[in-house]
């Protein structure tokens, strides 16, 4: 649901706007409006003093911002009390040099990591051209080249060595050697007098040198390989230097750092407020949304701490549109997750519905009915279960293991209900049976009772449709919304009827019924009600993917479970069966998703959801974003 | 004979939406690449213009089942 919101007014002597704020910031609940321009007072706009200081934090802030992400954490001290200005000032000047450090270390850790995957991608190649080193030493005069050859490119090595040995005679030396992965390495040896014509011999065969990496070019290939080994050695001690350094530096500075950084912030954030105040020459006017529950307690709050100086007045419910006030998602703790899905959607305007119960009914539902099956069903709550432990609380990782329970368990309920386990594996190892029907055989009553859940759904949006248009008075989109789900019950009476499953004695007065709505609807709708309700009656068959990804799943399961005794051997048919349900969960876990969310937000919200709700930003303490999970 | 052409008609049923749906999606696919890579985002909406054309395909596998259904294939 979402949380009934109040629009206060808060006034008071001019000078201790300030303090106001401070108040307001630290009980973090007014989520402040811009003045209304009808208002007799002035709109209280930066001096250029504030608009130079608004400059320097903003750039401080992004210098601190860098050095928060690149040292060990420190967590702020809470009572951070407002900065003088020559503190600003020093903390400017540290954080400079602070962040001037953690880009040097970060630098060379960048240049330390390069040079390690360098040395790594060349490890194999030149330690396979070690055995030759003795040949290469015999050349001390000579050009020496490192090639590389792609797999099935042996003759192209008699080739070199049948033109080297046409211009050079016996002056070269070609030693080749096979590398694991099927190339062959080359070391070969000319005088430096040859050097040219051998290099556009090389390149006239698109064969290319491989360079020493930079500082061990020039030296003899002997040197540079225990060179390169021993430094491959050095680099992890010299990045666990660096980290101490950073462990260092955090000691040093990371406490002042983080509570220059959360004083910087609040301060930002004061700055910024005070433009949304109205002034006269002596007085405040302040406006703004919080959750009508929190209205005692910021007028408590405001009095103990301001005096009766300041006034908190409730702005009437007539003089504020809902549009105007932000939203806050409020559900119990067992729907609270699948507000996830809601909000990859723009929120939903204040005074219409929150649809986050309905979604974490259906969108279970719906993905066990297509997936369906308790094998399937026991993975994916152990998947769910480990990535619950492995997340952070609040992260959206654990939102996700979250969802993935309900989810589970829908999945091994139908799974019971289809009677299948792992496919038809159940089946034949457990004598399982389906107790409502078995997908591989009964198609059409899947069909049917997809479509029917589907109609259940779009009746149901259409249904808070109405309750939506009526809560923002909009009656004549209410009567639409509502004889569009009557012609739809209309319809279905009457084919319903035309096949014998009602009473034939429906047929009659249904289609009467159906003319007699028809032209209400396009008073009500307009002209384009046919087309709204055609598109209506083509979501409800939408439904039928879920018939169609259920089968699509039993259907590759079974196959899965017939290749263990179609491979002859009974372990590789394993091992294929086992690789096949594997693709099969993975695509089991895609495609339901990405169809029950499609079903949700295109047949379900399109009946009734408005979106366009404003995000709730109170001014408050700012707290320090949360560091992605390793 | 009969079932050729049962069989047959069930799979233009699928074959053909099949086709139109991969065309559609390849479109929507390429300008969403591109609109992601500005956009973050929109990765959801990406996704959901995506799967709609997808219901082509899917009512066309329901049509080619209740053809083979209905004739007796």
């Amino acid at each position: 649901m979402i949380v009934k919101m109040s629009k206060v007014r808060i006034l008071g002597p001019r000078d201790r706007l300030g303090e106001v704020l401070g108040v307001l910031q630290d009980t973090g609940v007014l989520h402040l409006s811009p003045p209304r321009p009808t208002l007799p007072l002035r709109s209280i706009e930066l001096t250029a003093a504030q608009q130079r200081l608004h400059r320097n934090l903003r750039r401080v802030l992004a210098d601190l911002d860098a050095v928060g992400t690149a040292l060990p954490p420190t967590v702020p001290p809470r009572d951070a009390p407002a900065p003088a200005t020559s503190e600003l000032a020093r903390w400017a000047r540290l954080v400079g040099r602070v962040r001037r450090m953690t880009d040097r270390l970060a630098g060379r850790v960048a240049a330390l990591e390069e040079e390690r995957a360098l040395l790594l991608k060349y490890r194999q190649l030149f330690a396979s051209l070690a055995p030759l080193l003795p040949q290469q030493n015999t050349h001390q005069h000579g050009r020496v080249y490192h090639l590389v050859l792609r797999p099935g490119q042996e003759a192209g090595v008699q080739l070199l060595r049948q033109e080297l040995a046409t211009f050079l005679g016996e002056a070269f030396e070609l030693h080749e050697r096979r590398l694991p992965d099927g190339e062959i390495a080359v070391l070969l040896l000319v005088p430096a007098t040859a050097a040219e014509r051998t290099e556009r011999l090389l390149a006239a065969g698109r064969v290319h040198d491989v360079p020493l990496p930079g500082p061990y070019r020039g030296k003899p290939l002997a040197e540079a390989i225990p060179d390169m080994a021993a430094r491959l050695r050095g680099i992890p001690r010299e990045l666990a230097q660096i980290q101490q350094e950073r462990e260092r530096l955090a000691r040093a500075h990371g406490e002042e750092l983080a509570r220059a950084r959360a004083v910087m912030y609040d301060h930002l954030a004061r700055l910024e407020a005070l433009p949304f105040s109205a002034t006269s020459r002596r007085a405040f006017v302040l406006e703004g949304w919080l959750p009508t529950a929190r209205r005692q307690r910021l007028t408590h709050e405001l009095a103990a701490r301001v005096g009766d100086t300041v006034v908190v007045e409730e702005v009437g419910r007539e003089e504020w549109k809902g549009d105007d006030a932000p939203v806050i998602l409020s559900n119990p703790r067992l729907f609270r997750p699948f507000e996830l899905i809601v909000r990859q959607l723009p929120l939903p305007r204040y005074g219409s519905l929150d649809p986050t119960p309905f979604v974490a009914v259906f969108f279970p539902m719906f993905f066990g009915l297509m997936l369906g099956d308790i094998g399937y069903g026991a993975v994916l709550a152990g998947l769910g279960l480990l990535l619950h432990r492995r997340s952070r609380p609040g992260s959206v990782l654990r939102t996700v293991a979250e969802i993935a329970g309900p989810c589970a368990a829908f999945t091994i309920i139908f799974g019971a209900l289809y009677g299948e386990l792992f496919g038809d594996l159940g089946h034949h190892w457990l004598g399982l049976r389906p107790l409502l029907f078995n997908r591989e055989e009964a198609i059409v009553p899947f069909l049917g009772l997809a479509v029917a859940l589907g109609l259940v759904h779009v009746l149901l949006g259409l249904g808070l449709g109405v309750a939506n248009a009526l809560r923002g008075r909009h009656p004549r989109a209410a009567l639409g919304r509502g004889l569009t789900a009557l012609m739809i019950l209309l319809i279905l009476a009457a084919l319903l009827a035309s096949i014998d499953v009602l009473p034939a004695a429906l047929f009659t007065p249904s289609v009467i019924a159906l003319l007699v709505v028809f032209p209400i609807l396009i008073f009500a709708e307009g002209i384009v009600a046919p087309i709204e309700l055609l598109a209506t009656i083509g979501n409800v068959l939408s439904y039928a993917r879920i018939m169609a990804l259920g089968v699509a799943s039993v259907m590759l399961a079974v196959v899965a479970n017939r290749m263990a005794g179609a491979l002859g051997s009974a372990v590789v048919g394993a091992v294929f069966a086992l690789l096949f349900h594997l693709v099969n969960f993975a695509l089991g876990l895609f495609s339901p998703t990405i169809h029950a969310l499609r079903l949700h937000y295109v047949e379900f919200f399109g009946r009734f959801y408005s979106p366009g709700g404003l995000e709730y930003h109170p001014l408050a303490r700012w707290t320090p974003p949360p560091r992605p999970t390793s | 004979m009969e079932i050729a052409l049962i069989t047959l008609s069930a799979a233009l049923a699928v074959g053909l939406p099949a086709l139109a749906t991969g065309w559609a999606q390849s479109r929507i696919g390429a300008a969403a690449a591109a609109s992601l890579a500005e956009k973050p985002e929109l990765t959801t909406t990406a996704i959901i213009m995506l799967a709609i054309p997808e219901t082509m395909a899917i009512l066309g596998f329901v049509v080619a089942v209740l053809i083979i259904l209905r004739g007796g294939a």
